[in-house]
């Protein structure tokens, strides 16, 4: 077996500057290969990531308003009902109206954190920003699409046992625009679940 | 400033790449990763002690939802004189749904300590996470639900005709509003840990 010896001075700062430069240099070479493999998949996933801020957009102004202008005024007048049903009838349907517009203004304002996401595939601060606010988001349009549900169907169905009369038998139009817009809230929410995990696959290192 | 020497024997056979500079590249990348690995598995442990945390808010909420009957030892003209939750669906909802999450969260237990053990591998951690989001939307789903029920059974409606119960049930109104709070903890759990599990993936 045949041995190599190698001699090592220790005290110079240049010489210990020059070895862990060389040892550097080298990291970054292999460093930038990994990343510019890894940055294609992640580039695409932005990309679909963006579109789908898109359509949620779309969808949460599209709730938003169908639940805004669910009026509806019943030609005759009843003895125990008010011939007026209005989204502002219902707290709940308030909170509704101005969570789901606070959450579609919230899309609006994530766009160009995605779009910094599309142009720096490997950066990783956007994407933890967009990871955490995207949760708290999700977490405010299911309690709006939650609650606005439970009234939703209550109004359907009511309930015998604390004599509660189910109102949509009186006022349809309102109770079809009401359950359109819970609708399209809950579609939002899957929205926001695909956008979570995105940025968790992006995030993920190799 | 003094120079010092010291000399280090190489054997031939153990260096197969460029001989000079691959142990080098070896040592450093053992630091980074060793680094990395050591607040990973901090934040691994948090995890699981908030999934302990959360096992305890989501099982609470359920068991007060489930027991909260009230019985009146009088008879009103309108209403019933027993309250439960098996008399409105969403209470009946929010009882499955605590307890399908507390179920969840146990089961998750197992890959936590994973997580734990391993605080590198990203598979582990990814599940965790998808999982976790879905159950914070329906644990928040049937909070809310919940929540807007209890609201109704406090004040009631005027424009709808719908009387507030809870003038005459208090104790039902008290527990089922207990559980909904309990079970809001419980999804403040889960968005830490969805952040947690996120910040824990990324790479550096």
């Amino acid at each position: 077996m045949a041995k190599e010896s190698t001699t090592i001075d220790v005290g110079e700062p240049s010489t210990v500057t020059k070895s862990s430069s060389h040892v550097a240099v080298d990291e970054k070479k292999k460093g930038f290969v990994a990343a510019a493999a890894g940055g294609g998949y992640k580039r695409g996933l932005t990309i679909f990531d963006f579109l789908l801020r898109l359509a949620a957009i779309g969808i949460t102004i599209g709730a938003s308003s169908v639940m805004f202008t669910a009026e509806e005024t019943l030609p005759f007048f009843t003895q125990f009902l008010q011939f007026q049903a209005g989204y502002d009838d219902f707290p709940t349907f308030q909170f509704f109206v101005i969570s789901i517009a606070i959450v579609a203004s919230y899309l609006v304002l994530s766009l160009p954190f995605s779009i910094v996401s599309i142009v720096r595939p490997l950066a990783v601060v956007p994407r933890l920003i967009l990871l955490i606010s995207d949760t708290v988001v999700l977490t405010l349009t299911t309690a709006a699409a939650a609650a606005a549900a439970a009234i939703v169907y209550l109004a359907h169905n009511g309930n015998a046992n604390t004599n509660w009369l189910p109102i949509c038998q009186q006022f349809g139009d309102f109770c079809q625009a009401t359950s359109t817009a819970v609708v399209a809230a809950s579609i939002s929410v899957v929205f926001f679940v695909l956008l979570i995990v995105i940025s968790a696959i992006a995030l993920k290192r190799h | 400033m003094k120079n010092e020497s010291t000399v280090i024997d190489v054997p031939a056979e153990s260096s197969s790449a460029m001989k000079g500079s691959a142990p080098l590249i070896g040592v450093a990348r053992d630091h980074t990763t060793n680094g990395s690995g050591g607040y990973k598995r901090g934040l691994s442990i948090f995890d699981f002690l908030l999934r302990l945390a959360a096992i305890i808010a989501a099982s609470v909420a359920a068991g007060t939802m489930f027991t909260s009957d009230e019985t009146l030892p009088f008879f009103t003209q309108f209403l019933q004189f027993e309250a439960g939750y098996d008399d409105l669906p969403t209470f009946q909802f929010f009882v499955i749904a605590m307890s399908m999450i507390s179920g969840y969260l146990l089961l998750s237990l197992p890959f936590s300590v994973v997580t734990i053990v391993r605080p590198l591998a990203t598979a582990p951690r990814l599940l965790l996470l998808v999982l976790d989001t879905a159950a914070m939307a329906f644990n928040m789903a049937a909070a809310s639900s919940a929540a807007a029920i209890g609201y109704l059974a406090h004040n009631g409606n005027q424009n709808t005709n719908w009387l507030p119960i809870c003038q005459q049930f208090g104790d039902f109104c008290q527990k089922t509003s207990g559980a909904v709070v309990s079970s809001f903890v419980s999804v403040v759990f889960f968005i830490i840990l969805v952040v947690l599990s996120g910040v824990a993936l990324k790479r550096h």
